[in-house]
């Protein structure tokens, strides 16, 4: 057991604990469920996982710096609906471009959330209150309670959701799955060895020090809600591409999948702590129990958001009193080896972030 | 051995003015740092050493005044400026990151390391500061376990990273053992030894003189005086701190032992202390001595039923009890002052009125349940005055009042209470001259009326003087009890440190 926790830091205990979980639902369904464990049903999945995903992401780094994002999902719906509107007037903008004005829309709304936030000191929480019903709002009084609809989209963008990179068995491995991937693979790195996430986990770290080790705190804050609205906005496109039809109540509560799939993950929510792939994996935990739990013909809907409201508590329980305990263990080990352990540590192995 | 150059000042203030909301804060104020030296700055809380500091740090601006780096004047606007010129600044309570490693936190303030994050050059280059300056810690554990001395050396190697040559040191011994202090007075030195030039804060004037080259002593905003090490005595150093001869300081006066009050048997908290047994009278003080980690906290946390112990025997007044809650505690008579007065003794933001009352609440308040606000102020100005806790108005919130007048208050509040047993934890920690003499005075005040004191304090010279016993504790274990006529500061300390078997002396 002291072995274990010399090898690996308290993080790296909590994912492979994720991932046991993970597979303990799988067996658990596969049981319950005849015929669970289809490729129809893990190809639908992963198109599901690839948005909270990307919304996963955006959350931890908002996160990281003891912040929320409470406006996701209603960026999540403007955007959609703002990108399917030009693609029903313009039909020839290419795919590319697309992309990149989801991302642009979503950003603009980052934006305000972050100039509110970091410059005008309101509380993220009520901010993003604020902004969620704004955005919503706005969707509503734009829309004019005309939806789109895949009829009046360009092919590519309905056809995109079922494109698939390569199939193995029937599995396939979609386009919308693998930019999931891909986002996941840049802010892991990112985070991990950028100047500017290392700078996110030291403000939500101590954010006193942080403005003493004279850190520009309020730029950093502000980038961080702006990325999260980029996300957001990417986020929309592949709702856009997934479902297609579009009404005002788009990407409504995908804010609190976010949030639950990161703090499963164990990002905490005071800051400072929790990594990409716990995020990444929390929003697979949370989506393959939700998805699972609507094919269980004896859970009634009204059970499955109780069960999840719960894995949340059980999460943030098992952060605070295991995981708070396996750190002090984790850390008391480490102090008690000699330098030179420490030294050699520090030419051979990767290290323990 | 100083030479000529190594003597030019290498920052100098002049005529600093700066006041907050028309309180003036820095009065006119002087000062010069030389190169390689330690110089000292000391003065009571409020004679603006903390606000000299912010300016130097680009924290706050000055209203007026010239700062001269190496002859040339400077403006700093904010502490990453302050860092360019090569001044950082390690404060009261280390500023590190808990979630991040400790080379991270060695090197977190570097620009010019680029983007993106080296990691094994970074523990390795993290791993040869630290052996440089003779430390031995893990630089890939994260900060979070790290002693408060651990931390300190971290931002110390910090400081030695960005290549520092002025370092601002704010007070950084209040939370350290005696043992810490001497280790981390070894490495100022050997910083110094490297042309480092040092502002050293301390309100422990012993180790103060003890370390620094020069001495400087601000008072109200205003320079007072400036002397080198060989001619500063500490009289003197006290008299220029607070304007008049502090003939008063550590005062104890002799009062007739009373009865036996309470009698404490073989008290162990798992864990914690293992067999703490002592006496109690009336009207005596009963000093806790012991160096951090001698869990005499504890033991007082222990009598209040915060953390209510395991075993063991308390009998208070004849009647045996088994102290489970604070509420229970207080209803018996015993009150307890916490050292820490941020988190666990006062509620900032609210009145003074407020927190004096708040222990009795209910019986400030009418069968509503509203609270009976003239009665609350009756208390707090009859405190105010008994105490002399100096302030604009009782219903000012506690956080605008200084450190002395915030531990008045927070005795206040205890003694509000009634009790027959006051624990008073550190109740004179990073406060200043002038206070900490009336918080003495207090004391004898109290015993006078036959209140029974148990004193809890780090400052032997301080436990020593005011106490008629003292207790010393080692690593949760009783090391013995002194007479006052026996005791002396080798002896305590000796018995606190676990040199010598002191037989402990049941008086």
């Amino acid at each position: 057991m002291k072995k274990i926790f010399e090898r690996f830091s308290p993080e790296q205990i909590r994912e492979g604990f994720l991932i046991s979980v993970i597979i303990i639902v799988v067996l658990i369904f596969s049981s319950l469920i005849p015929d669970y464990f289809n490729a129809r049903f893990v190809n639908r999945l992963s198109t599901s996982i690839a948005i909270i995903g990307v919304l996963a992401v955006a959350q931890t780094q908002v996160f990281l710096t003891r912040n929320f994002d409470l406006s996701l999902g209603s960026i999540v719906g403007v955007t959609a609906y703002l990108l399917g509107q030009q693609l029903w007037w313009h039909p020839e903008i290419p795919p590319l471009v697309a992309v990149m004005l989801a991302i642009g829309i979503g950003m603009v709304m980052g934006a305000i959330n972050g100039l509110i936030i970091a410059y005008g000191r309101v509380p993220s929480l009520i901010t993003t209150i604020g902004t969620l019903a704004i955005y919503r709002s706005f969707l509503v009084e734009y829309s004019n309670a005309v939806p789109i609809t895949t009829n009046n989209l360009p092919d590519w963008i309905v056809n995109l959701n079922q494109l698939s990179l390569f199939t193995i068995n029937g599995f396939e491995f979609r386009v919308l799955f693998g930019v999931m991937l891909l986002v996941g693979i840049i802010f892991h790195l990112l985070l991990k060895y950028h100047r500017f996430g290392r700078r996110l986990y030291a403000i939500g770290s101590n954010p006193d020090a942080a403005r003493m080790a004279g850190f520009n705190d309020r730029r950093i804050v502000f980038l961080a809600f702006l990325i999260s609205g980029g996300l957001g906005g990417l986020a929309g496109f592949m709702y856009l591409t997934r479902f297609g039809n579009i009404m005002v109540l788009a990407g409504i509560g995908l804010e609190f999948s976010a949030i639950a799939a990161a703090v499963v993950g164990g990002v905490s929510n005071s800051g400072g702590s929790g990594t990409i792939i716990g995020a990444l994996l929390g929003s697979l935990l949370i989506d393959l129990l939700e998805n699972s739990l609507f094919r269980t013909v004896a859970v009634s809907e009204f059970w499955r958001d109780a069960i999840l409201g719960m894995l949340i508590l059980l999460a943030v329980a098992i952060d605070h009193v295991v995981i708070g305990r396996l750190r002090l263990i984790w850390a008391r080990v480490g102090f008690k080896m000699e330098t030179e352990e420490s030294q050699a540590q520090v030419e051979g192995a990767d290290h323990g972030k | 051995m100083i030479n000529t150059e190594e003597k030019r000042p290498i920052l100098v203030l002049e005529d600093i003015f700066k006041s907050y909301n028309g309180a003036k804060a820095l009065n006119g104020a002087c000062f010069d740092l030389r190169k390689g030296e330690v110089h000292a700055l000391v003065g009571e809380n409020g004679a603006g050493k903390s606000t000299l500091i912010k300016i130097i740090m680009g924290v706050v601006q000055a209203d007026s005044g010239k700062m001269i780096l190496d002859g040339e004047e400077i403006k700093i606007n904010n502490p990453q400026e302050a860092q360019n010129h090569g001044i950082a600044a390690i404060y009261q309570e280390p500023m590190v990151f808990p979630d991040l490693n400790v080379a991270e936190n060695i090197f977190i303030s570097h620009a010019n390391r680029g983007a993106i994050m080296h990691w094994n050059q970074l523990y390795k280059d993290a791993a040869d500061i630290l052996s440089k300056l003779d430390v031995k810690l893990n630089v890939r554990m994260p900060a979070r376990g790290l002693t408060l001395a651990a931390q300190q050396a971290v931002e110390i190697a910090k400081a030695i990273s960005l290549n520092v040559r002025i370092l601002i040191m704010d007070e950084p011994t209040s939370s350290l053992s005696a043992h810490e202090v001497d280790q981390l007075f070894k490495l100022v030195r050997s910083l110094r030894d490297r042309g480092v030039s040092i502002l050293f804060i301390g309100h422990r004037l012993e180790e103060v003189l003890d370390l620094a080259d020069r001495v400087t002593v601000f008072r109200d905003g205003c320079w007072i005086s400036t002397k080198n090490k060989d001619e500063v005595k500490i009289e003197e150093v006290i008299h220029d701190m607070v304007g008049r001869d502090v003939d008063d300081f550590f005062v104890k006066e002799d009062h007739q032992r009373g009865q036996l009050l309470m009698s404490v048997k073989d008290l162990c908290r798992e864990n914690a202390f293992q067999n703490i047994a002592f006496d109690v009278y009336r009207g005596e003080v009963l000093g806790f001595a012991g160096l951090i980690g001698s869990r005499r906290t504890d033991v007082g946390l222990a009598l209040f039923g915060i953390a209510p112990a395991n075993s063991g025997k308390v009998i208070l007044k004849g009647k045996e009890l088994t102290i489970r809650s604070p509420q229970q505690a207080l209803r018996e008579g015993i009150a307890y002052a916490s050292e820490d007065r941020r988190q666990l003794g006062l509620i900032m933001p609210m009145s003074v009125s407020a927190n004096i009352t708040l222990p009795l609440l209910k019986q400030y308040q009418n069968s509503f349940g509203i609270v009976k606000r003239k009665d609350e102020a009756q208390t707090a100005i009859s405190f105010r005055d008994r105490l002399e806790i100096h302030l604009q108005s009782i219903q000012d919130s506690v956080m605008r009042l200084s450190g002395g007048n915030q531990q008045k208050v927070m005795i206040s509040k205890w003694l509000n209470t009634s009790p027959e047993i006051l624990i008073l934890d550190e109740p004179t920690r990073g406060v200043d001259v002038g206070a900490k003499a009336e918080v003495h005075r207090m004391i004898n005040d109290l015993t006078a009326r036959g209140i029974a004191v148990i004193l809890i304090s780090s400052d032997l010279p301080e436990v020593l003087a005011m106490s008629d016993r003292v207790l010393v504790m080692r690593e949760g274990r009783q090391m013995g009890i002194f007479e006052k006529v026996d005791a002396d500061q080798e002896k305590i300390m000796s018995a606190a440190m676990g040199q010598n078997n002191v037989v402990a002396e049941v008086a």
